[in-house]
């Protein structure tokens, strides 16, 4: 199996071969020697030559999150064999874009109207969760194309709040 | 003492105390909403019954579901917390008429200290210093501008009834005002029902220290030192931490504002712990080179109180209790001593990478740090769902070192070590706090982390482990891909525990296709 891997701006091309036993694996057509031992689900003690390493891993939509001690990471997985360019879409800069709900909660005031121009950064929706109010963002310079709430409106976790052109 | 306490609220501050009287042996009354049947305080009680649906509104703001449970249960005394109805003097007084005792001060003297403009007046009635402003609540707008005038822009404009920086706005020039005056006005009305605003001067970069003291139905009164909360996001603390830097060095300076401290408490007639907040800033013509200035009360047990208990060794939850039970305190001032240094971190259910959404959800995975001089006051656990009703707070993590220095090394293992997985949470915001220069060198002001999150995080990514992170992505992308496919376990299988023979032991050397790279 390979696998393009993006961590901090590096892809990386790993190869995971099974054997009998076990696996063996391969950066960028270098051998690594790593002995890895899954303690639990997500959770891996890998060995390299030595060198101790607890890593924890979670996916997280598009990507999988990967935590080591002190450092905080996050790996975009590319299967070649299945996905051919960028499955991306909802955060690029340009074009058509649904803002979503980043969190279950209630709707307290919608910002803008259907129609008006909006920049980069300006606040579109004010959203309640958890005691704190936070007002949405809009990701790009644009027009709101459409507004789907209404204050007052409960709202789940990635609910399309409006859309911006 | 009492046989039994109603605890009159939830999460890490419920099962903190249960905690205290689970030691005194003293029995355990929870109540919960329906969102917490499963919650730890629910587990952990000696009796738990419902009281109602989700919002806080409906269940643990109910002081008549409160009294009604208190009184099924035979529960003698009822203990509010932090939040919800702590602060809220409509509760000791239906206790009282219910003939239950309030484990916190009496309504009188909550009402008092409760009112920040009261409590300023009581402050400058007995000498002590407040910021400049108003001591009482502006009618108008035209009277807020002629006022502000006087005292000298920038000013800050505060909810008479607030706390958490609600209804607060800084205003910086008079063509501001009405604005700010019109939305803090809207937000205290909102948070508190109430729109009273008073200001105060604003001054630059203050620091936040705080004196926790305790009084008993006795005359005494202590206090217990001081707290800096300087370290705050949006107006929140977020770090605390004993000694105060600032005052590491000038034991006069704890002494002086510990006595002011005193001398307000004594003449608001409180009794039980409570904490009075100083901003205190440089002034080279100050004795100690800082002046203080009396700011507020909270009178009640405040988040951060374990950063106290680790350096006094004083368990103040069950003081708490003591002395309502009407048990006096069996030390003086000068037996309190101070030893090493605390810090606290909150630990938050929220998105430091996305602008610290709340972050709610199941907890799928949860590792607790532990070893010397680690504490952890939390509530949550593996499979727990953390609701979106409440505030976030996941869990204090308090490290405890003989000076600063080994608290700060405590405090970043521990960070190292926690994991929570499943929802988002502000750890890897707290794990680069821990490098920052400032921090490290106990220069503290409220604007540190905003300052800090301007700049992109650091990413210290060795060659190695880049490498083993990349594999590690991969290992599970591929799992994810085909659990049960290629002879790998699936999911629910991965939950045994590991063996030696676990087909995702990858074993290197004798097994690798490939030789060792050197």
């Amino acid at each position: 199996m390979q696998f393009n891997v993006t961590i901090a701006g590096r892809t990386q091309r790993v190869e995971l071969r099974r054997t009998a036993t076990g696996w063996e694996c391969g950066v960028d057509g270098q051998p690594l020697a790593a002995d890895v031992v899954e303690v639990r689900p997500g959770a891996f003690s890998i060995l390299v030559g030595g060198q101790a390493f607890e890593i924890h891993v979670e996916r997280d939509n598009e990507h999988y999150r990967v935590h080591s001690r002190d450092t905080d990471l996050v790996a975009a997985v590319e299967d070649p064999r299945r996905w051919h360019g960028s499955r991306a879409g909802g955060l690029a800069a340009e074009g058509r874009q649904e803002i979503q709900a980043p969190m279950s909660g209630k709707v307290i005031e919608v910002l803008v109207e259907e129609g008006q121009s909006v920049e980069a950064g300006q606040g579109l929706v004010v959203v309640e969760a958890m005691k704190m109010q936070n007002a949405i963002p809009a990701p790009k310079n644009g027009m709101v194309e459409r507004v789907l709430v209404r204050a007052g409106d409960t709202v789940e976790h990635g609910a399309t709040l409006l859309v911006v052109s | 003492m009492f046989k039994k306490i109603l605890i009159a609220n939830r999460g890490e501050i419920a099962v903190r105390l249960i905690r205290a009287c689970r030691e005194m042996g003293v029995g355990t009354v929870a109540v919960y909403s329906d969102v917490d049947r499963a919650a730890m305080h629910v587990r952990m009680a000696d009796e738990a019954y419902p009281i109602g649906p989700a919002p806080s509104t409906e269940s643990y703001l109910r002081i008549d579901k409160l009294i009604d449970v208190a009184r099924r249960a035979g529960a003698e005394a009822l203990h509010p917390g932090y939040g919800f109805l702590a602060e809220n003097p409509a509760l000791p007084r239906a206790c009282r008429d219910a003939g239950i005792v309030f484990i916190g001060p009496p309504a009188e003297a909550m009402e008092l200290m409760g009112s920040k403009v009261a409590s300023r007046q009581t402050a400058a009635r007995v000498g002590v210093p407040t910021v400049p402003g108003t001591c009482e609540a502006l009618p108008t707008l035209e009277e807020a501008a002629r006022v502000a005038e006087q005292v000298g822009y920038p000013i800050v404009l505060k909810a008479v009834a607030g706390g958490g920086g609600k209804g607060m706005r800084l205003v910086r020039e008079a063509k501001q005002l009405p604005d700010a005056w019109r939305d803090a006005r809207s937000e205290a009305e909102n948070a508190f029902g109430d729109p009273s605003l008073y200001f105060e001067k604003y001054l630059e970069r203050p620091r936040h220290v705080e004196i926790q003291i305790l009084a008993d139905q006795h005359g005494n009164v202590i206090h217990l030192g001081e707290r800096e909360c300087s370290l705050q996001r949006r107006h929140q603390k977020v770090v605390e931490e004993s000694p105060s830097p600032v005052i590491l060095e000038r034991p006069e300076l704890r002494a002086a504002m510990g006595e002011a401290a005193v001398k307000i408490a004594r003449a608001a007639g409180y009794v039980n712990a409570g904490t009075l907040e100083f901003l205190v800033l440089r002034d080279a013509k100050s004795p100690w080179g800082w002046r203080f200035y009396f700011l507020e009360t909270n009178a009640r047990l405040q988040v951060e109180h374990p950063v106290t208990e680790l350096v006094t060794g004083l368990d103040l939850a069950k003081w708490q209790i003591r002395i309502a039970a009407g048990e006096p305190l069996d030390f003086r001032q000068e037996d309190v001593e101070w030893r090493g240094a605390a810090i606290e971190c909150r630990l938050y259910a929220e998105d430091p990478e996305n602008n610290f959404f709340p972050s709610p959800g199941r907890i799928t995975r949860l590792e607790r740090p532990a070893g010397p001089g680690v504490r952890i006051d939390g509530y949550v656990y593996e499979g727990w769902e953390v609701p979106v009703h409440y505030d976030p707070l996941l869990a204090k993590l308090v490290c405890w070192g003989r000076d600063r220095k080994e608290a700060i090394s405590r405090l970043t293992r521990a960070l190292d070590e926690y994991l929570v997985g499943g929802i988002r949470t502000n750890l890897p915001f707290f794990r680069r706090l821990m490098h920052q220069a400032e921090f490290l060198a106990g220069e503290l002001d409220t604007e540190l982390i905003d300052r800090m999150l301007q700049q992109p995080p650091e990413i210290k990514l060795s060659a190695p482990l880049q490498n083993v992170a990349a594999v590690t992505a991969a290992l599970a992308a591929l799992m994810q891909a085909s659990p049960d496919g290629a002879g790998t376990r699936s999911s629910a299988e991965q939950s045994r525990p590991p063996s030696a023979a676990s087909s995702w032991k990858l074993q290197g050397r004798q097994r690798l296709l490939y030789r060792e790279p050197r």
